[in-house]
């Protein structure tokens, strides 16, 4: 897969404060690449750096198919976190106006706009002021516009935010099928639930630097180690003196037992004691979510692991 | 040459969104309509007041009425024989609106004494003007006095005082040679005000992308400097079209209203000069607006400072009195020299001197030049940082570090 954009020791402060620092990863053709982290880690510093809204102090960023450094400006889709629309302007105008500063022709750019405005449910709405438009339409509309003249490469700074369940699904099926017709994907998120079924990399990002970078299933693997949920009466010393737990969560009834990393679930389950009471049982790896929140409020849960394998 | 053709489309996309705002539109031609208003409307008031020519009756029994006539050529006046006596004069004038009767007999040679005649309605300045009847009967006094007709004439001539100042030859400030001057300053000052107030219209359109929070999306596509000069480009050109409408609405009413050649006056090399100032005056004020717009979240929550900045296009009103009362001197000269004031005073010194002075035109325009490249790149550094900053003023502080930056 063709590598469409290469970030290299990407570091930036602000003052003194350093918000980003060693950030590398890749984009290729094709793939959605997530870049997750809470609120505050460093995405959207991170991806302004690449559109050369700032200034990285460190490193470099690289396009595919560029020359001399230069932004291929024409070949990128950009939705920025904080986004708008002129207001007193009909939506076609503006999509027209966007289309025609990436240099696409105006009756393609029509063409496109009217069938996705169809797509997206705003059929119709094309001689609308945008003043006019509810949120969750104005932010179709800015979606609609940063897909509009076709880039190859589509970076997406938190593209969910403030959308209703409907609108996310309908965002996440047309990044997807972006994504098979080649264009490369980078988006950013917090929301780990939602990035989760569709990210075939991901990059996450806290407090400015990396804490995970793979394919999902790599992250899974490495990171996310397996956690047994038991509904019964058990005492919790019980619990602890089982094989493999590293520690024991308890809440009435339902314990969760987190798994060392090494554990083999087929011989950990058969080697669980008779008088252990169970009502329900189930194993599974800790979620991608789960890891998200620990790193978030800095538990130590995959610390350890992380570190590991760092 | 991209840079330029990205700066086209900006500035073709303010031109296009402000021509489809009501707003604008009604901006555009309301403002030469109130001023026709205001122009024509104290007319309108007026010709219902204005004096019908007064009707002047004239019972001569000298047989002057020639000389009479003649002699009153210069007033409004209809005149015209009558035979009433003097005595039915006060009936007669009960019935007319603005009519005098003056009775010319022999006694009025005699005692220079001729008796007239009005009513309530009789125009307040005919006792003077009336006057100008006393010259054809000095001249039958003085031939009655047995002079010779030169004697006559020089006697009847009087005293006349003339006036030799130096400034004599100019006239008033409406005399032929001073119009010549003054239309094209006229003009070159209505373009600057049009294309300046216009301008100010960029300022709003700055912090209208922060408001909106547009700038990233748009900056996704161009260079700020793309988006900075398109929008100067594009207000200029608004500013223009704003012009066409007033000159297209006023010129042919002036021109209809006032017996004056203006186009030939207007139409002088010298106006190419005066637009020139007026162009860069306006470069120089749009680097402000942009540069000061782009710091501002929204008008109402403009800080002193940007206060104080968007006011300097009318700093040149300080000069005015000192201008008009001494065009070359010191403060006219210091006020050419002043970037900020350079436009306003220079156009107001130029439509008033009748010599041109070059040399201090030649230094004004440098100034004035080498200042709006100098604002250009300043308002490119405060833009750049300042057109991203959503949703917050910029502290005189800040400005000042992007500036060094």
């Amino acid at each position: 897969m063709e590598t469409m954009l290469a970030v290299e020791g990407l570091g930036k402060s602000f003052k003194d404060k350093q918000i980003i620092r060693n950030i590398s990863f890749e984009v290729k053709k094709g793939e959605i690449m997530a870049l997750l982290g809470p609120n505050g880690a460093g995405k959207s510093t991170t991806i302004r750096n690449i559109m050369g809204i700032m200034y990285p102090d460190a490193g470099s960023i690289t396009f595919h198919n560029s020359k001399n450094k230069e932004i291929p400006r024409n070949k990128i889709g950009y939705l920025p976190e904080e986004r708008g629309l002129y207001k007193n302007v009909n939506v076609m105008d503006i999509l027209l106006y966007l289309a025609e500063l990436k240099d696409y022709p105006k009756n393609r750019a029509k063409e496109r706009a009217l069938a996705y405005l169809k797509k997206f449910g705003l059929e119709g709405k094309d001689k609308v002021a945008v003043e006019e438009l509810s949120k969750g339409m104005g932010q179709k509309v800015q979606f609609i516009a940063s897909i509009l003249h076709e880039p190859e490469l589509l970076i997406l700074d938190e593209p969910f935010s403030g959308l209703d369940p409907v609108s996310q699904e309908l965002f996440k099926e047309e990044i997807r099928s972006l994504a098979e017709k080649g264009t490369a994907i980078l988006l950013s998120s917090h929301q780990m639930n939602l990035v989760e079924e569709m990210a075939d990399r991901l990059f996450l990002i806290h407090r400015g630097t990396k804490v995970i970078y793979g394919t999902l299933s790599e992250v899974k693997r490495e990171y996310a180690n397996f956690k047994c949920t038991i509904n019964g009466v058990n005492s919790r010393s019980l619990l602890e003196g089982l094989p493999e737990v590293e520690r024991v969560e308890q809440n009435g009834e339902i314990a969760v037992l987190y798994l060392s990393r090494n554990v083999q679930p087929a011989v950990w389950l058969k080697n669980l004691p008779a008088e252990l009471d169970i009502q329900e049982l189930s194993i599974d790896r800790i979620s991608l979510h789960e890891i998200f929140i620990d790193i978030a409020t800095d538990k130590n849960l995959l610390k350890e692991a992380g570190e590991a394998h760092a | 040459m991209k840079h330029m053709r990205n700066t086209m489309k900006v500035a073709k996309w303010e031109i296009k969104r402000n021509m489809k705002s009501k707003s604008f539109i009604i901006g555009l031609f309301l403002t030469p309509i109130i001023f026709l208003a205001f122009f024509l409307l104290p007319d309108l008031f007026r010709s219902d007041e204005e004096p019908a020519a007064t009707k002047v009756y004239v019972n001569d029994e000298l047989g002057v009425y020639e000389q009479l006539e003649a002699a009153a050529a210069s007033t409004e006046w209809q005149l015209e024989e009558t035979q009433i006596a003097e005595s039915e004069a006060e009936a007669a004038l009960e019935v007319e609106e603005d009519a005098a009767y003056v009775f010319i007999n022999e006694q009025s040679v005699e005692n220079g004494k001729v008796t007239v005649y009005t009513n309530e309605d009789t125009d307040s300045g005919f006792m003077e003007e009336v006057q100008v009847l006393s010259g054809p009967l000095q001249m039958m006094q003085i031939e009655q006095l047995g002079l010779t007709p030169e004697e006559a004439g020089m006697v009847a001539q009087g005293i006349v005082f003339e006036d030799a100042s130096v400034e004599a030859e100019d006239g008033g400030l409406f005399s032929e040679g001073m119009l010549e001057r003054i239309i094209p300053g006229a003009f070159a000052a209505v373009v600057m005000l049009s294309i300046v107030f216009t301008g100010m219209a960029i300022f709003q359109s700055a912090s209208q992308e922060k408001k909106d929070k547009i700038a990233e999306i748009i900056l996704s596509s161009l260079t700020p400097a793309d988006l900075m000069q398109g929008k100067i480009i594009g207000y200029f050109v608004l500013g223009i079209i704003q012009l066409i409408v007033y000159v297209a609405i006023i010129l042919p009413v002036l021109l209809w209203k006032i017996d004056m050649p203006i186009m030939e006056y207007l139409l002088v090399p010298e106006l190419a000069v005066l637009l020139l100032i007026a162009v860069l005056g306006y470069l120089l004020y749009a680097a402000l607006f942009v540069g000061i717009g782009a710091t501002m979240a929204d008008i109402s929550t403009a800080g002193n400072f940007q206060g104080l900045v968007m006011m300097l296009p009318f700093s040149p009103f300080l000069f005015i009195g000192p201008v008009f009362s001494d065009p070359s001197g010191f403060w006219a000269q210091l006020g050419s020299y002043i970037p900020f004031t350079s436009p306003g005073v220079l156009i107001l010194r130029l439509s008033l001197l009748e010599e041109w002075p070059w040399v201090e035109i030649g230094i004004a325009v440098a100034i004035l030049a080498i200042s709006v490249w100098v604002f250009m790149k300043l308002a490119g550094k405060v833009f750049k940082t300042g057109i991203l900053m959503y949703g917050k003023n910029a502290t005189p502080g800040e400005i000042w570090k992007w500036i060094r930056a």
